[in-house]
């Protein structure tokens, strides 16, 4: 029988310890610190490419068959950007940068009277290259283009610029101006809406399928984070037992069950808290996020919300149960990773079938890995936010209790791996001997 | 009374039969020596009472029942490979192992306080473990399991490694320990330690019981019949005496005939008009015995 007092010593024990240790507070105040500057190297010079986008781009234009009647530097249209996109982009604090990015057309064509001309121009590096459009090109539409014997990734933007001019001008005076203006932007700001298998008609714009699939995703990736790094505390601190010669004191202590369920709750709290502090820190850089999505009508998936601290500490109990018994049973650090090494890429399976998930969240794969313990949290969470309406509550109901009889057990198992791991020495245990400590009891 | 029970104890690891049939009792309030050799089973038959390995069969019975989870927190263990959490304070490692036991974390911090005193290093209580010297960390050590008052208290090898002021520091807690009627099994290879400070021995061999009692009763038992004699003149030859032996002036070591008691010896010394100050039975070290038993089982 699992006495708690003596669990929540070990737990208590082992998050001070792990909390205080210098590592722990580097990574934890230090990791966020670490991504803003690697942020800030990033966007120094992406800052400076912004800024030399914005600069005029000069292209020449050699028009043989005066079909685009250019008299002067001509403007290509503006670029419209989605509304939902445009929401998107703001609701992460980038959409006016990103808008304006898009929104600035900084491409302007400059007419040449012969490709002589125009060739001269490029060689000398006043236009970043120019466009001839020969004189079949009524007929077979083919315009060629000239660029330096560099590489740059915005030729392809001044291509699509170069479409919207041509397409402006050729219709321009010749269909009435309604007209042209959809032949020029034919879809103009889509507006997307969902029907679900109710018939409810629901907001289908990219924001609220961001936000459907945000919400699991962050479930899975965090779990992940927790379940490895808490399993890099566990193996450190089983190692430095097992090399302290300290495991026969604590088994005289408090048996292998209370001992591992206290290391996990201790060490995995330290996890959890390590992942809270960045998460804090994320949300306190996007704060806005909240009232926008709050006010925008897009429909929070609250019951995937409410599923996910729970599910979150069941499975994170179930994996961090094998990952320590099977990870004890190594003679070293790296054996014991090794070992553990099984149950993190199980944890990572949901993220790896993803793109199936996503398509098909009721679907064949995902109602059976709902009912497997190693997955179930991940799909669930899926389910019911991607497509609640169809996720039973049998199926949540149900798989919860898969999940923590599943967690029983791999604690139960664990321990006893555990107990076998903390009193071998030297090699690894063989199978056979595994299995015959074990089932003493 | 009896505080701990051994019954019928068998422990094997693969083909190795590490205890065959281990059987005997601790009384309580005593301190008891578990001698043998290197392998001989003494670190498995310890864990077993820990319950930090099962046995294959047998009981294991202390404070008067079968051995439960719950009575480990009124016992105590110093185990032969030991060692602490060497990143952290000597105060935060003592304050964990006598909250493990049972004590509340501020009674366990005043208690660690107060031990750490008593062995006489109250400056280490800030150091970090790893600054300790290995004297230094055993008695921190002792300190951590006594701390917590143990009823029963297992101590493997506790004085190995420190100077002879530290081992008389030792002894005495033990000493201490035992007029206040606690119980505490030694496993020790220093005899004169048995001598000085077990009531009661076990030896065990080969995985087996082959010396079991009080330390009295196993000296005279496997004691030679010999006896010193302290006294004046000229020792008469008797037939009781087998042979004599001076030692030095006045001082005789007496080999008696077979079949021939002590008090037999010194009534026909004293019939044929030997002078005698002092007569007493010669007892053999616990040393003779140890390696005695152990050759004669080797044979």
């Amino acid at each position: 029988m699992t006495r708690w007092h003596k669990v929540r010593t070990v737990a208590t024990f082992e998050f001070l310890t792990a909390v205080k240790r210098p590592g722990y507070l580097i990574a934890t105040f230090g990791m966020p610190l670490f991504v803003a500057a690697y942020g800030a190297v990033v966007a120094i010079p992406a800052y400076f490419a912004a800024q030399k986008d914005k600069a005029e781009a000069l292209y020449g234009v050699v028009d043989r068959v005066a079909v685009l009647a250019l008299d002067g530097d001509a403007a290509a249209p503006t670029i419209q950007i989605p509304e939902d996109v445009r929401d998107t982009l703001e609701s992460v604090g980038q959409g006016a940068a990103l808008a304006k990015a898009l929104e600035d057309s900084n491409f302007v064509f400059r007419p040449f009277d012969s490709e002589a001309t125009a060739r001269s121009a490029l060689v000398g590096r006043e236009i970043q290259g120019y466009f001839v459009l020969g004189e079949d090109y009524m007929t077979t539409g083919r315009v060629d283009m000239y660029a330096p014997d560099t590489i740059s990734l915005s030729r392809g933007d001044s291509r699509g610029a170069f479409a919207n001019l041509v397409r402006e001008r050729l219709a321009n005076g010749r269909v009435e101006p309604g007209l042209a203006a959809r032949l020029i932007s034919p879809v103009k700001d889509p507006r997307r809406y969902s029907i679900t298998r109710t018939g409810e008609v629901t907001d289908g714009g990219q924001a609220a399928s961001a936000v459907r699939l945000a919400v699991p995703l962050v479930f899975i990736v965090l779990f992940l984070m927790s379940v490895l790094m808490t399993a890099g505390y566990l193996m450190q601190g089983t190692a430095t037992e097992k090399e302290n010669k300290v495991v026969d004191v604590l088994l005289a202590s408090a048996n292998p069950d209370e001992i591992l369920s206290g290391k996990l709750l201790g060490l995995g709290g330290a996890g959890l808290l390590q992942i809270g502090v960045w998460l804090l820190m994320a949300l306190g850089t996007a704060i806005g996020v909240v009232p926008l999505l709050l006010t925008s009508g897009i429909q929070i998936p609250w019951l995937a919300v409410a599923l996910a601290v729970p599910l979150f500490l069941i499975a994170f109990l179930f994996f961090g149960s094998l990952i320590l018994g099977t990870g004890s049973l190594g003679s070293n650090i790296r054996e014991a990773q090794q070992l553990a090494m099984v149950w993190s890429l199980t944890a990572a399976v949901p993220l790896m079938l993803m793109s199936v998930l996503i398509s098909e969240p009721h679907g064949t794969t995902a109602k059976v890995m709902t009912w497997i313990p190693f997955s179930s949290g991940s799909i669930i969470m899926l389910r019911a936010s991607m497509d609640p309406d169809f996720l039973a509550w049998w199926e949540i109901a149900g798989s919860i209790l898969v999940l923590i009889g599943s967690t029983w057990l791999a604690i139960k198992l664990g321990a006893r791996l555990f107990r076998v791991g903390l009193l071998s020495s030297g090699a690894r245990p063989s199978l056979r001997e595994i299995i015959r400590q074990a089932r003493l009891t | 009374m009896a505080i701990l029970a051994f019954r019928d104890l068998v422990k094997s690891y693969g083909q190795t039969l590490a205890l065959c049939g281990v059987t005997f009792e601790v009384q309580s309030g005593e301190i008891f020596g578990l001698l043998g050799p290197n392998g001989a089973g003494k670190s498995t038959l310890i864990r077993i009472l820990m319950d930090i390995i099962r046995p294959d069969s047998g009981e294991v019975c202390v404070f008067g029942e079968p051995r439960r989870r719950e009575h480990l927190d009124r016992m105590g263990y110093l185990p032969e490979e030991r060692g602490i959490y060497t990143k952290l304070t000597v105060l935060d490692v003592m304050t964990y192992f006598g909250t493990l036991k049972g004590l509340t974390r501020a009674g366990a911090r005043q208690r660690a306080a107060e031990w750490l005193e008593r062995v006489e290093l109250p400056q280490v209580s800030t150091w970090k473990v790893d600054r300790l010297s290995k004297g230094m960390s055993q008695k921190v050590q002792i300190a951590s399991v006594l701390m917590s008052d143990p009823e029963l208290c297992v101590l493997d090898e506790p004085t190995t490694g420190l100077d002879p002021v530290n081992v008389r520091m030792v002894q005495d807690l033990l000493l201490e320990r035992r007029q206040r009627g606690r119980t505490t099994i030694l496993s020790t290879h220093h005899m004169n330690q048995v001598e000085a400070l077990c009531d009661g021995v076990a030896l065990i061999n080969k995985g087996r019981l082959v010396v079991y009692g009080t330390v009295d009763e196993v000296r005279r038992r496997h004691s030679l019949p010999e006896v010193r004699v302290y006294g004046s003149g000229i020792l008469p030859p008797v037939p009781e005496i087998s042979d004599v032996v001076d030692e030095a002036a006045g001082v005789w070591r007496l080999m008696l005939s077979d079949g021939t008691g002590p008090a037999d010896a010194l009534t026909a010394l004293v019939r044929a008009g030997a002078r005698i100050d002092r007569y007493e039975p010669m007892l053999a070290p616990m040393e003779d015995i140890f390696l005695r038993v152990v050759r004669e089982e080797a044979a």
